[in-house]
């Protein structure tokens, strides 16, 4: 029995079996973080729904191609991605509706973006805030900068892992959180505002 | 000669009064901030992030922000559990 399953370990091959126990011990586990993220993807529950589940049956049709003893959390969160800008982006209701390109041309100028552009917000006001405002102010951004914050700040990745889910380089990765985090100040600093806190 | 941080106050502003107040390379700074932040940090980031942290206030100020944010982003957002139903329709069609 042993012997079997390293040798099936060592060509990546899976059997019925196998695909069952890679199934339950590396993918289930990160259900809950993928249902998160479909939610916050999508804005919209019936979608999320699907989502996660179109996403948890592509994993196991296609498990063979999981190489074992990488990180599946990735792997998952990959097809997620691909499967929601297929299936789902048409019909994501964006509240801010501004278009990805407008914005990162606006961010692209170092000077303009950098030197010059601090937002005006303490940290005494963000401590303030509750969990709903900073959802909002998270939710209030175009899809593709929250998706970086949400994979960095609340799921964990590092930015190679981040690359790999977005298929973007790294350099890429880095700016796009940069800017992403300067916009998502700005929504905060207006809830900030809103309640009083400001300077 | 020790700054603890129990040192009087008499003290505190003479070291207050060499610490920067601005920044001229602020937006280099950020990025290194941010970096430190999310692990990323390579070893000339963490010294040039360890320096600031004695010296430069807008940077100081700028870590303790983006640092709230982080943490409000990790723990003040609700985390919803996956509906049980979607669970058993996956394991349903995977045995099926």
């Amino acid at each position: 029995m042993s012997v079997a399953m390293s040798e099936t370990l060592k060509n990546n091959e899976y059997t019925d079996d196998l695909r069952y126990e890679v199934f339950n011990r590396e993918f289930m586990p990160h259900i809950d973080s993928m249902y998160n993220f479909a939610f916050r993807l999508t804005m919209d529950e019936d979608d999320a729904n699907d989502l996660v589940q179109d996403t948890y049956l592509k994993a196991f049709r296609f498990i063979s191609s999981f190489e074992q003893g990488t990180n599946a959390k990735a792997w998952l969160f990959r097809i997620l991605k691909n499967s929601f800008i297929n299936d789902y982006r048409k019909k994501s209701k964006e509240p801010s509706k501004v278009d990805y390109q407008e914005v990162e041309t606006t961010y692209n100028s170092e000077e303009a973006s950098d030197t010059t552009y601090t937002v005006d917000l303490r940290a005494d006001a963000v401590q303030e805030l509750i969990g709903d405002e900073v959802a909002n102010a998270l939710n209030a951004l175009p899809v593709d900068f929250r998706t970086v914050i949400i994979l960095c700040d609340i799921e964990g990745f590092t930015y190679e892992e981040m690359a790999k889910i977005l298929d973007i380089p790294i350099g890429t990765v880095r700016s796009r959180l940069h800017r992403a985090r300067n916009l998502l100040k700005e929504k905060l600093k207006n809830y900030a505002s809103s309640m009083g806190y400001d300077s | 000669m020790n700054a603890s941080l129990n040192t009087p106050s008499v003290t505190e502003e003479a070291q207050k009064q060499s610490m920067k107040h601005s920044c001229e390379h602020h937006a280099e700074c950020m990025k290194i901030i941010q970096a430190i932040l999310d692990d990323e940090a390579t070893d000339a980031e963490k010294d040039h992030f360890r320096e600031n942290m004695e010296k430069c206030i807008p940077c100081i100020e700028a870590y303790r922000l983006e640092k709230c944010i982080k943490d409000s982003l990790n723990f003040k957002l609700e985390k919803k559990p996956c509906p049980q139903s979607i669970l058993n329709t996956i394991i349903s069609k995977i045995n099926s």
